[in-house]
């Protein structure tokens, strides 16, 4: 059955294509199913005030990240969210970096293409997809669509089942920083705080998580998405 | 990417290419994470599609030729596989499995080719590889030599029947009942025979020599006139070298062996002899002459050095624990004897403990002293002076000879461990009616008692208390906590948590958080069941089925425990060699991927079982 949906008329071709095109089948197993891992800088952490600067991408096919197809851009902000000196500090850019970048209306319809067809993989949803959403709607008046995997939200589903296994004699805080979890599955951490090695990073937990969902069985799609899914 | 450039440039052949070259493969590879077991690649499968180089963990190759599957090489970080294949454009001849999780950069074919050919020490690199990979192999192979008194139980040297007569045979009857069989010992028992009690003995070649022959005694005398008794025995499954010391101890050259109360056969010192090792066969010997301070010092560095040559061919821990506690046993009897020498006989009976790793039959290397001293009530005027006497020149002399004092000052000399039975009675009760954890902690040490020296029965004096311990489940449910206070260093991920702070960065302490978690929760279990033994692998093979602990459970503590205590001592032993303090910091770094997951392996079967007493005892419900 076709499901009608009232969307704004006008729509770039690649937006059109990102919001008609099959979602994969949660059936699938995991390595049948592309991924792409997205993180994003921005200069706060408030998606309705703060603006982004530069996103990563890496893409997962087969269970391989592929390092020939990453990709990156440095996002020029609207002239009313200039970049501040905190967002100096954590990602080192300066105005004049993102001065002669591309503006959004360039930058989403390309990560758009990159994400047609395939599982959007964050760490901390409310950042990555949240500003992905608010320049959605600003620009286009649509909402991104999942379905999409959190890393965050899996690490704290291992962590609560650790709890549950250990009672309240776990000695650490749960920790969901990036690094932090990366480290606690022995994996290497890239340099903080730029969009590509952010995503790579997040790319690897995911597979590192993906082989704890299901430890002697291949996990299929909607076995990740039980465990980490956070967009319908 | 410039973090993958980075260890591209650290690692051979990478590190050799121009800086462009390496920065394309950085932008070409592919990156793929196995979860430990992962088979990637199989032999004989599908060809290899990349050169394969671990940026984490580690893979085991494996070969399976006629059936037997043989693990070949294990690789780790940095390291590169599926070349061979790759070159060869044909089946991998190896199946290469993931030993830990483990993270690949995977270099494609084409590009891999290309830089064999434009780059020659490139492509030599990986040709000499196959070469060095065949003669590591092949080495591999030749194993080495065992220490056949240490690895070796006393029942596998029985060659002899057992011959077993009646007390009432004849000399003669019984000499020709030997010669029949040809056994250089029998046993002179009633029957059923193999029950020894005070009233059965051994008698041996010598003793005819000696006893009949040479004292012209009738040849119808009753054998049990001639014959030695009690016959000194020792468990069948003792080592080779705890049945020599037993010998050189008591002078004799049979042992009759008893498993489960009976008498399963005769070994004889020409059997020892037999396995003809060079190892420290004169050890005890030495001992035997020692006589001089100098004489007793250079036994225990020889006891030491001892350990490495065991640890160099492959001994258990467990092994070279009962082994060093022998030595240790006869150098004390010996260090004792000599004291009672000079201050006259005790006035009264009394018991020499070691308590610990000592009293565990777990000591290695040197440590520092635990001991105490139990005598027997109503002791005549003067027995305290002369037990205190007696402890000053023990533990002095074990000072000289390389055992430091306790700094706790848990030893004889101290005079709240030097006490009359009834007093240890009431320490006991104490512990166990009124059990705080601090002092728990503190108190586990005498728990794993054993008199080393010393007439009185410490057994039949303390164990009924301590058995009260069974039924005290508040006084089980506090040293449940006590035992829970260090966690397995191991996360969900199954990955070990070290140190992550100061100097003690990337460490991880192999006795706290190691052995002595596993030494806890084996006294736990054991007072649990009743069992009285203070040895931790005998104890958890033994609570097994009679405390909360299974049999499953039950074996992986004990392989977990062999195997961490033979990280740690393998490790002391190298500090030791560097002329360092050994330590029980080890950096995880320097193990070996086989031994991190090893280590891995044991740390997790240690945090199943901690979870599983945390829930039986409610450790956290205890206020």
């Amino acid at each position: 059955m076709f499901l009608f949906r009232r969307r704004p008329a006008n729509l770039p071709d690649a937006v059109i294509g990102y919001l008609e095109a099959p979602r994969p089948d949660p059936a699938l197993p995991w390595r049948d199913v592309p991924y792409s891992v997205m993180d994003v800088e921005t200069t706060g952490l408030n998606p309705r005030r703060d603006a982004l600067l530069a996103i990563g991408l890496v893409e997962i096919d087969e269970g391989r990240i592929r390092m020939d197809r990453r990709w990156y851009t440095l996002v020029r902000p609207p002239d009313d969210a200039p970049v501040n000196a905190e967002a100096i500090r954590v990602h080192g850019l300066l105005p004049q970096d993102v001065e002669h970048a591309p503006p959004l209306s360039e930058v989403v319809p390309a990560v758009l293409r990159r994400l047609t067809g395939r599982v959007l993989v964050v760490h901390v949803a409310d950042i990555d997809i949240g500003f992905l959403r608010q320049a959605m709607r600003r620009l286009y008046g649509v909402e991104p669509r999942g379905p999409a995997i959190d890393t965050a939200r899996l690490a704290w589903y291992f962590q609560r089942n650790q709890r549950l296994i250990e009672g309240s004699a776990s000695e650490q805080e749960p920790a969901l920083q990036l690094r932090a979890l990366a480290e606690s599955v022995g994996l290497p951490v890239y340099p903080e705080h730029n969009a590509l090695n952010d995503a790579l990073t997040t790319a690897q937990l995911f597979l590192a998580q993906v082989s704890l969902v299901a430890a002697h069985d291949t996990p299929r799609l909607r076995d990740l998405l039980r465990a980490g899914g956070c967009l319908r | 990417m410039d973090e993958i450039v980075r260890f591209l440039l650290e690692h051979p052949p990478f590190s050799q290419l121009p800086l462009l070259q390496i920065q394309r493969i950085a932008s070409a590879v592919q990156i793929e994470y196995f979860g430990q077991g992962v088979q990637i690649l199989t032999q004989g499968g599908k060809p290899a599609a990349f050169l394969y180089l671990i940026r984490r963990g580690s893979v085991d190759l494996l070969r399976e030729r006629n059936g037997v599957v043989e693990l070949t090489d294990t690789l780790s970080e940095g390291e590169c596989f599926g070349y061979v294949s790759l070159i060869q454009g044909k089946p991998p001849i190896s199946t290469v499995r993931a030993h830990e999780a483990t993270l690949c950069y995977l270099i494609p074919a084409a590009l891999f080719h290309q830089l064999r050919r434009d780059y020659p020490p490139f492509a030599q690199f990986f040709a000499r590889s196959i070469t060095d990979r065949l003669e590591q192999a092949l080495q591999q192979r030749q194993a080495t030599a065992a220490p056949e008194l240490f690895q070796t139980r006393l029942r596998d040297l029985i060659t002899e029947p057992l011959v077993t007569v009646a007390p009432d045979t004849t000399v003669r009857e019984a000499a020709r009942r030997m010669r029949e069989v040809q056994a250089s010992a029998l046993i002179v028992d009633l029957p059923p025979y193999g029950m020894l009690d005070a009233g059965s003995g051994i008698v041996t070649d010598r003793d005819l020599r000696n006893r009949v022959v040479a004292e012209g005694r009738d040849y119808t005398t009753p054998i049990a006139q001639v014959m030695s008794a009690p016959a000194i025995t020792v468990p069948a499954d003792s080592l080779v070298f705890e049945g020599l010391l037993k010998m050189i101890e008591h002078g004799v050259h049979h042992l009759p062996l008893s498993d489960g109360g009976q008498i399963i056969g005769v070994v004889s010192y020409r059997d020892f002899l037999r396995l003809q090792s060079h190892n420290p066969l004169l050890m005890p010997q030495r001992l035997a002459r020692a006589h001089s301070d100098a004489d007793l010092r250079a036994y225990t560095e020889q006891v030491t050095a001892t350990v490495g040559g065991l640890l160099d061919a492959g001994a258990r821990v467990s092994d070279i624990g009962r082994a060093v506690a022998a030595a240790h046993d006869a150098l004390l009897v010996h260090i004792i004897r000599d004291a009672e020498a000079a201050l006259g006989p005790p006035p009264c009976p009394y018991a020499w403990l070691v308590l610990g790793s000592e009293g565990r039959y777990e000591q290695t290397l040197r440590t520092d002293q635990d001991n105490a001293l139990i005598y027997a009530d109503n002791a005549p005027e003067g027995a305290e002076a002369y037990f205190e006497a007696l402890a000053e020149r023990v533990v002095e002399q074990l000072v000289r000879c390389g055992f430091p004092r306790c700094p706790g000052n848990v030893m004889a000399t101290n005079p709240q461990w030097r006490q009359p039975r009834s007093v240890w009675q009431n320490y006991f009760r104490q512990w166990i009616s009124v059990p705080s954890e601090e002092a728990l902690l503190q108190t586990a040490i005498f728990f794993d008692h054993r008199p080393v020296y010393g007439t009185l029965d410490t057994e039949a004096s303390l164990r009924p208390i301590i058995l009260r311990a069974r039924e005290n489940r508040i006084f089980l449910g506090r040293l449940a906590r006590a035992a829970l206070r260090q966690t397995a260093p191991i996360n969900f991920f199954r990955q070990l948590v070290l140190e992550r702070r100061g100097d003690q960065r990337g460490l991880i302490d192999l006795k706290y958080r190691g052995t002595a978690m596993i030494v806890d929760l084996a006294r736990l279990f054991a007072l649990e069941a009743g069992v009285p033994d203070t040895n931790t692998i005998t104890r958890l093979r033994k609570s097994a089925g009679h405390s909360s602990l299974n049999e499953t459970s039950a074996e992986e503590l004990i392989a977990a425990f062999e195997l961490i205590g033979l990280l740690r001592l393998r490790w002391q032993y190298q500090q030791l060699c560097q002329g360092l303090e050994p330590g029980n910091q080890v950096e995880v770094d320097k193990l070996t991927p086989l031994e991190r997951r090893e280590l891995k392996e044991a740390l997790r079967a240690v945090a199943v079982a901690q979870r599983a007493v945390a829930v039986t005892f409610q450790t956290s419900l205890i206020a």
